[in-house]
């Protein structure tokens, strides 16, 4: 058994969540998982950040995750649905690459998409 | 000179944007074109996570790519069909984007997303990538949407454990597939290389027998640059 955990002048690692595990199906498959979802938000010493799908998937419906960013190129097809055609333009950093629909000959593209017709 | 003669030039599996044949300085211009995106939009270079936000290890680049339909690739240069998205440091600032782009299943055409580091560009010739190479898979169609999200989000949260080696991923949408691919540094670290291709399979969920491909970028370059010179060849015959 190791010296008591009270001598010791080193600190928590931040932000620890806990949650209660009542019964063995709740566990996560992942061996590198711990309950609750993220592994763990920091390394200890704060070398690395790391985040579990499961916790970025629950950070999405955030309020400040839903605000789209201020600097977002106008892209017809990209940033924004290609028919929905709102005419006004936002301040683009980046100038939207195409404003016509021409993904109709898209199609008839030259040879160098052979390579791909294979199938898995 | 077989690398100057290649630069900006891609391959189609790549996931990346496909070739052209501009001139060799193609990657300076772009540089120019930058800084000057960046006066114009007074955007900062580096990014930092709002208040209340969950920073990430990396900041980190969305590029969307399109060949344009009609033009044969070889006239288009890189910077035609690149464009700069936006940059983003926390996971908040990631959705942001995100949530506001169309899907890579629903977008039409010859079109690719990059997500890179922040400083790297999604080139073979830059810094980080030269030595570099990146395990490639390819989708039938219908699964890129959902690949794509779990490949990026394994990115983000540093679920490679390969230290730096990680430069970026790429989804690219093709005719008849698409092809998903994430980019490292240093193309002969087997162990890295191993540890890439393990946890892909983990976090992508993918069916059984997919075949997964490494691939390094100066091969690439050598494949496009033997179809360039086919290509020459031709044109004088």
């Amino acid at each position: 058994m190791s010296a008591g955990g009270q001598t010791t002048t080193s600190l928590e690692i931040p932000a620890v969540r806990r949650v209660a595990i009542h019964d063995a199906a709740h566990m996560p498959h992942e061996y590198s998982t711990t309950p609750g979802g993220t592994l763990f938000s920091t390394t200890p010493g704060g070398t690395r950040i790391i985040y579990e799908r499961k916790f970025l998937l629950q950070c999405r419906t955030s309020p400040l995750a839903r605000t789209p960013p201020n600097n977002l190129p106008d892209i017809p097809g990209v940033t924004r649905p290609l028919n929905s055609d709102s005419s006004h333009d936002t301040k683009n950093p980046v100038e939207a690459p195409t404003t016509n629909n021409h993904d109709t000959d898209v199609q008839t593209e030259e040879g160098e998409d052979a390579q791909f017709e294979m199938d898995i | 000179m077989r690398y100057a003669f290649n630069e900006s030039l891609k391959d189609d599996d790549s996931g990346d944007h496909d070739q052209d044949q501009s001139s060799p300085k193609d990657s300076e211009t772009i540089k120019i074109e930058d800084d000057e995106k960046e006066q114009n939009t007074t955007k900062k270079k580096m990014v930092v996570p709002g208040a209340g936000e969950h920073p990430l290890q990396y900041n980190y680049t969305f590029w969307y790519s399109r060949r344009t339909p009609g033009r044969p690739a070889s006239t288009q240069s890189y910077e035609q069909n690149i464009k700069q998205i936006g940059s983003f440091a926390s996971v908040e600032q990631f959705w942001r984007f995100y949530s506001h782009m169309i899907r890579p299943g629903d977008l039409t055409g010859h079109s690719d997303f990059h997500l890179f580091k922040e400083g790297i560009k999604p080139m073979w010739e830059d810094d980080a990538n030269k030595m570099g190479g990146k395990w490639i898979i390819r989708l039938r169609k219908g699964l890129a949407s959902r690949c794509w999200e779990n490949l990026i989000l394994a990115m983000l949260g540093e679920q490679f454990m390969v230290g730096e080696e990680i430069c970026g991923a790429v989804v690219s949408v093709r005719f008849q597939e698409d092809i998903i691919s994430i980019w490292n540094k240093t193309a002969s670290d087997q162990g890295t290389t191993a540890r890439i291709r393990d946890t892909l399979r983990r976090v992508l969920n993918l069916p059984p027998n997919t075949i997964m491909e490494y691939k390094t970028h100066t091969d690439s370059i050598k494949y496009v640059c033997l179809l360039s010179l086919l290509f020459s060849l031709h044109l004088l015959l």
